[in-house]
């Protein structure tokens, strides 16, 4: 495992490889296999789970979107929300949390973030954009203008550090824990520690995440 | 009176040395995680209303559930700066 860009392999860099390399491999069978499927089958086992799942999912961002915008981003919400269930769970594994490197959580943000620009020049355009920015009373534009354009750039840094911040919180409290417990103790307190800070708020951050991308996305594409 | 402060001064000066500055920083951690007042209420008060508006209207329990679960995360953001600063002072 040597292939340096830039220093060191981290080792959230290397479970997120992993997370990556299991969806991809789990995504793909599963894909095969609903190309085989008939129209008439009834889905079973493993296709039965993702289908359920992605018909939740639908049904949690059709309000916020319509028509030919679903299609647009409908794929990279989901993913996202694929990813970032299995990436905070996977400490369950023995890895460290992939969203514990500051890294790796602002590289999910600056992607939703790229997604906001597209969205609004595909969708509102780039005049209705400028123009937002100053404001609805356009007298107002010397104060209108810095505000907005601070607005423009917390919404991706937020993003990313909220993920950041609950992680790590999580990684530091567990560490310290363990620290000071023997491993008869650590076994119990591993128990109710993970089930706290990797299951509970790993899958609500993971759902706040998304929750936030389809918001602020959708306001994004409104006129 | 004068003399006191100058004596207060020099004697503050010869002690500030390195283990005065790393106690300080933990000072500092302590000092920056009472930010966690903040989402503190900030978050009972939507679980509150959230039980609420639950009470008043059982039948959009779901749709209750998940607002208050994004909102009480949008609170939690500043305590988490709080921390993050604490980190850096301990840590960084």
């Amino acid at each position: 495992m040597n292939f340096e860009l830039t220093g060191p392999l981290s080792d959230q860099l290397v479970s997120s490889l992993v997370v990556i390399v299991f969806l991809g491999i789990v995504i793909i069978i599963t894909g095969i296999r609903v190309g085989k499927l008939k129209p008439t089958d009834t889905p079973k086992g493993l296709l039965l789970v993702f289908v359920l799942f992605f018909e939740a999912v639908l049904n949690l961002i059709k309000p916020h979107f319509s028509g030919k915008k679903l299609k647009v981003f409908g794929p990279y919400l989901t993913a996202v929300l694929l990813y970032l269930v299995f990436a905070n769970t996977v400490s369950l594994f023995g890895l460290k949390t992939p969203a514990s490197n500051a890294g790796i959580a602002a590289c999910c943000s600056i992607m939703t973030y790229i997604m906001l620009r597209f969205a609004n020049i595909r969708f509102k355009g780039i005049k209705q954009k400028l123009r937002d920015f100053l404001g609805r009373i356009w007298y107002m534009f010397p104060i209108m203008i810095p505000i907005n354009l601070i607005g423009e750039f917390s919404t991706p840094l937020t993003m990313g550090l909220r993920l950041f911040g609950n992680m790590i919180s999580g990684l530091v409290i567990s560490t310290m824990v363990y620290a000071v417990l023997n491993w008869v103790a650590g076994i119990f307190a591993g128990v109710f520690l993970h089930v706290v800070f990797d299951i509970f708020f790993g899958l609500i951050q993971a759902f706040v995440f998304f929750m936030l991308s389809v918001v602020n996305i959708s306001m994004a594409t409104e006129k | 009176m004068l003399h006191n402060v100058f004596a207060a001064i020099t004697r503050f000066a010869t002690e500030y040395n390195q283990f005065f500055t790393d106690g300080l920083k933990y000072v500092g951690a302590g000092i920056a995680v009472l930010t966690g007042i903040g989402p503190g209420i900030g978050q009972g008060f939507a679980a509150g209303k959230a039980a609420e508006a639950i009470g008043r209207q059982p039948e959009a329990q779901g749709k209750i559930i998940t607002t208050t679960l994004v909102t009480a995360a949008l609170a939690e953001t500043t305590g988490l700066y709080g921390l993050l600063v604490a980190l850096l002072l301990i840590f960084g």
